[in-house]
């Protein structure tokens, strides 16, 4: 194959496009495919490898490089096993204080997310399903949240959290739900920070769970009307089973996102006080910890990956499932 | 079928109509709502359908009301503005460059998009009308990358953008380096390139290969050349396809946080885009609340006149990217 196109190429210089027609299916193919190729390896495929080798060397905090001794995994041991926590501007996993190390941050931030934005996608999903009159408009003010950018997304929420001009923070403090400066506590921060991302991405949830529910063969309802279902046992048996894929492959693209949360956390809060891991991934990066920027960097990747694994092995099950 | 229900309605009512004067309206709400269940589910959905339209489109409403109040009054705002001085809209530029963060947020999507959907067009013809060694496992490394988180690529992506990354080295001394591209709009353009690609060649893919084979051959005997045949006859009949996935990639650069934050040092000339634009209210100007209210709004404004115009497109591209199993 490659043979094959380099001496195509050096006969047809003259006129390519005759060099173009000559050749096979498949070498047009990949001919078509060179661009993305070479943009996915010089700003993906690259950048990943190089990553993997910067966190087999040690920090070295000065110097061009800063990069020190190749070390092998001793920075993944480290890191896996609490002793780099310290050398951190944040601890990556510290179970004796979750809100601020970096795993737990991002676990909670993601399930407690996730959750709640399933569920009121799935509400928007079921509204959005019906016919009413408004519907076009309804539409795109539920997509609008969607399409705001994160810093105004943030910025929304840090100005509703803002103790002087917010109306929120007084009457939530006296409830005794937060403090009187939420923005500085990272319990706080944590809940605002969850509150914004579901203001803002429960559309995606509802876009795609909707798109499952009209997919779903009306006859079916007919079905169930004759037999006497009510609207409940309608929903449970039909409606649930059925548009279950759907909810968790947006499930599954919402976890990847939340995941990765930065801009908004730096937006509303600060990284130091709601730390995720791609806190801890830039933070590290901007303390000169290049290596242990890299290790954090990696052991999220694999972090998304099993999550990944764990939703598609779901997947297979209730898609398999037969009649289910 | 409804004919015969409204006849029972109406039964119902007249039978219990000596009773109807006794009671308030919630009683007779209820009693109604028992009798005739869809009217309640009715009733149910209109509360819940307005509750989600109010949750969604107060943030908008509340910064407006933010924005308009004057700066000295800036203390809880609620439901009304304290006071009224829209002056807000015109500092917002003359304190911070705003218009030319969003400029450089603008050129930086458009150019991006048009990079994406020329590269995602060729890629998504390969995959959709050829079958060739290695198609699928090419296709899956290419959605993989999207499940990358992009700290993942950072550090090494710093490196090259600031020219330290050593090519090779010539004899005599000189070496060759990684070109500057920090604080312009390259060191953008391409981590995002690369990110937001997978989506666009998945819709391409779909799009492409539900195109019948017959047109393509009609349009290579005519004349046509490979390339004549792909922009000529099929690109213009996946214009929709094209067109969803320049809006969902357009709209996915001007939401970009993590690249726009770092990549660079957030002055305006120095091609920095909104991210760094509406940043720069909340830290040299401490109480500049109503400015940050009214740069937001209006940084909106183009993503809300997208969504507008192009919600069919959204809908079906997010779809089609999500249902991809």
């Amino acid at each position: 194959m490659s043979t094959d196109t380099g001496s195509g190429r050096s006969l047809s210089l003259g006129s390519p496009m005759r060099w173009i027609e000559d050749l096979s299916d498949a070498q047009f193919a990949y001919l078509l495919l060179a661009p993305g190729l070479i943009v996915f390896g010089v700003v993906a495929f690259w950048p990943l490898f190089r990553t993997f080798t910067m966190s087999l060397h040690a920090d070295v905090l000065y110097g061009p490089e800063r990069l020190g001794a190749f070390v092998g995994l001793q920075n993944y041991v480290e890191l896996l096993t609490g002793q780099r926590n310290a050398a951190l501007p944040r601890p990556f996993l510290d179970l004796s204080e979750p809100l601020t190390s970096a795993v737990t941050v991002t676990i909670i931030f993601t399930v407690v997310s996730v959750f709640f934005e399933t569920l009121l996608g799935f509400g928007q999903a079921l509204v959005l399903d019906q016919d009413f009159t408004g519907r076009r408009w309804a539409r795109v003010a539920i997509i609008l949240p969607w399409a705001v950018p994160i810093v105004i997304q943030g910025m929304i929420f840090y100005l509703l959290f803002q103790p002087t001009v917010g109306f929120l923070v007084e009457p939530l403090h006296q409830l005794g739900l937060i403090s009187a400066t939420p923005q500085a506590s990272s319990f706080d921060s944590l809940l605002i920070v969850i509150v914004a991302d579901v203001w803002k991405t429960s559309a995606f949830m509802a876009l795609i769970i909707l798109a499952g529910l009209q997919s779903i063969d009306r006859s079916l309802y007919d079905v169930a009307d004759v037999s006497g279902a009510s609207k409940f046992e309608r929903f449970r048996t039909i409606t649930l089973p059925l548009v279950l894929p759907s909810v968790l492959v947006a499930m599954l693209f919402r976890t990847i996102g939340a995941m990765r949360v930065y801009g908004l956390i730096d937006t509303v809060s600060s990284c130091s006080t709601v730390p995720s891991l791609s806190c801890l991934v830039v933070q590290s990066f901007s303390a000169s910890r290049y290596a242990s920027a890299a290790t954090v960097a990696f052991v999220t990747a694999g972090l998304i990956a099993i999550v990944v694994s764990v939703y598609i092995i779901k997947f297979a099950d209730v898609d398999g499932g037969g009649g289910f | 079928m409804a004919a015969s229900q409204e006849t029972r309605e109406t039964e119902t009512t007249r039978g219990t109509g000596d009773e109807e004067e006794h009671r308030n309206v919630v009683q007779r709400w209820a009693s109604g709502s028992m009798n005739n269940p869809n009217r309640t589910y009715r009733a149910l959905f209109y509360i819940v359908a307005i509750s989600f339209l109010v949750t969604t489109l107060f943030p908008f409403y509340w910064l407006l009301m933010l924005a308009l109040t004057p700066s000295a009054k800036l203390t809880d705002v609620g439901l009304l503005p304290n006071g009224f001085n829209p002056e807000a809209f015109l500092t917002v530029f003359t304190k911070v460059p705003f218009h030319v963060y969003m400029f450089n947020s603008i050129v930086i999507g458009l150019f991006t998009t048009a990079l994406v959907l020329v590269i995602a067009s060729l890629a998504g013809y390969a995959f959709g009308r050829f079958e060739f060694p290695g198609r699928t496992p090419l296709m899956l490394i290419f959605l993989a990358i999207s499940y990358f988180p992009p700290a993942a690529f950072l550090l090494p992506l710093f490196r090259l953008f600031t020219a330290n990354v050593t090519f090779f080295s010539l004899p005599g001394g000189t070496t060759v380096t990684s070109p500057m591209l920090f604080n312009g709009p390259g060191a953008m353009a391409l981590p995002y390139t690369a990110l937001f690609l997978p989506l666009s060649i998945f819709i391409l893919t779909t799009f492409y290969s539900q195109i019948p084979d017959g047109l393509e051959d009609a349009a290579r005997v005519e004349g046509n050349s490979r390339l004549g045949a792909l922009f000529k006859i099929i690109m213009p009949l996946s214009a929709p396809g094209v067109a969803t996935a320049g809006v969902l990639t357009f709209i996915a650069v001007y939401n970009e946080y993590f690249f726009a934050f770092l990549m660079t040092d957030g002055r305006a000339q120095n091609w920095s885009t909104i991210v760094w634009g509406l940043l720069s209210y909340q830290g040299r100007f401490e109480t500049s609340y109503n400015l940050m209210a009214a740069a937001s709004l209006l940084g909106v404004i183009p993503i809300a006149i997208l969504v507008v115009v192009a919600q069919e497109k959204i809908v079906s591209g997010l779809t089609a990217g999500g249902l991809k199993e």
